[in-house]
């Protein structure tokens, strides 16, 4: 199977590779996996809270070329959009951008997954209690 | 895994009084006529059913292998009488789908997917239709595996890399490589337990059949769930495990 330039590019020149302070309240995480090939995927956002425009994005992925480049241009694609606009984005979008051939549309899936898992760890901060300093400011 | 032509996944097995030898006329057993032995056409049938057996997870072995060998010399193509008859290309038949059965069946893994399979469930599909559902309802997908499991994938991987760097530098970590070795250990041993896990939700699927083969209950599903979940993540670890090995002997 060959991959398309577009895997090859973001392949062998990842995108926003590296992560973000898990811990900070700013910051969603989002660990998946594909149970049919074993490969992990890890997917951190950095969300103005003003905006809620995703600022910074990082990943690191352990799989294949497919996961690496789907992963690679989900954090491009986030990065500007509001979290409810990077909620739009589809693993379709991912597989057409990328030419990805049908084998591999489970690799554009884990990135989705990713995007969704990362938004939802940070909103489920942002409903989490806030610490009595913040309260009281 | 290649469906064979003749076993419709999922059917029902035939009510065996409705078939008659085609050659003679009596009531015939599953793959030959028990009047005068002649080899019957294949009947739609599942894995279990073909060795006459019940949707159960617990199988002797042995015993599978002794009827295993019984019908293979019973359904054998070749024997010269049946040279050229339709019979012979029943025969052929009868005894691809013997060792497709067998072959499934005597593997503790495959007979608990073909199972599965017979539930319903599509192990492949399973990520798919659970992103759809995220997509749908706008909530996170619920991950197949374990966050704790997939925790441990990704931080072992990032040891891996590690690991690989240090040699591409010539440098030896020896600690790293302990701990690596270590982890490992820990994978294997978790590997074993999870098939000890295995074995007991087919207890509780036996346990089920004996009481209601063809009960719909939610205990069905529940059930059939537990197994999936751990030949999942028994697949990571297995996966995992070989990429240990890998970085571990360049
Ligand atoms: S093969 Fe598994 S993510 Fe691509
Ligand atoms: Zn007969």
């Amino acid at each position: 199977m060959s991959y398309s330039d577009k895997v090859i590019d973001h392949y062998n020149n990842p995108r926003n590779v590296g992560s973000l302070d898990k811990s900070s309240t700013d910051v969603g995480t989002g660990l998946v996996g594909a149970p049919e090939c074993g490969d992990v995927m890890k997917l951190q956002i950095k969300v103005n809270r003003e905006t809620n425009v995703i600022e910074e994005a990082k990943f690191k992925t352990f799989g294949c070329g497919s996961a690496i480049a789907s992963s690679s241009l989900a954090t491009e694609w986030v990065k500007g959009k509001t979290v409810d606009e990077a909620l739009s984005i589809k693993n379709m979008d991912i597989v057409k951008e990328l030419s990805l051939p049908p084998v591999k549309i489970h690799c554009s899936v884990l990135a989705e997954d990713a995007i969704r898992a990362a938004i939802g760890d940070w909103k489920k901060k942002q409903e989490a209690p806030k610490p009595v300093a913040a309260e009281a400011k | 895994m290649t469906k064979p032509a003749f076993t419709e996944i999922g059917a029902k097995p035939l009510p065996l009084e409705t078939n008659s030898c085609w050659s003679c006329g009596s009531m015939r057993a599953a793959h030959f006529c028990e009047s005068c032995g002649k080899v019957q056409p294949p009947a739609p049938v599942d894995y279990f059913s073909f060795f006459g057996l019940p949707a159960k997870l617990t199988i002797e072995v042995p015993a599978l292998e002794t009827e295993f060998y019984h019908l293979s010399r019973k359904l054998h193509p070749d024997l010269s009488a049946r040279a050229g008859s339709q019979e012979q290309e029943w025969s052929l038949e009868q005894s691809s789908l013997l060792n497709d059965a067998y072959r499934t069946l005597r593997d503790p893994i495959k007979r608990t997917q073909y199972l599965l399979r017979l539930e319903g469930v599509e192990l492949e599909e399973q990520s798919k239709s659970a992103t759809e559902q995220a997509r749908a309802t706008g909530g996170v997908k619920k991950q197949i595996v374990p966050p704790d499991l997939l925790e441990e994938v990704f931080e072992l991987n990032m040891q891996l890399e590690e690991l690989k760097m240090n040699k591409q530098m010539q440098e030896d970590d020896a600690a790293l490589t302990a701990e690596i070795a270590k982890h490992k250990t820990a994978l294997e041993e978790k590997y074993e337990s999870l098939l000890q896990e295995l074995q007991s939700y087919w207890k509780e699927w036996d346990a089920l059949m004996e009481r209601n083969p063809r009960a719909e209950s939610p205990e069905r599903k529940q059930i059939s769930a537990k197994m999936v979940d751990v030949l999942n993540r028994r697949n990571y670890i297995r996966n995992l495990v070989r990429d240990v090995n890998a970085a571990l002997e360049n």
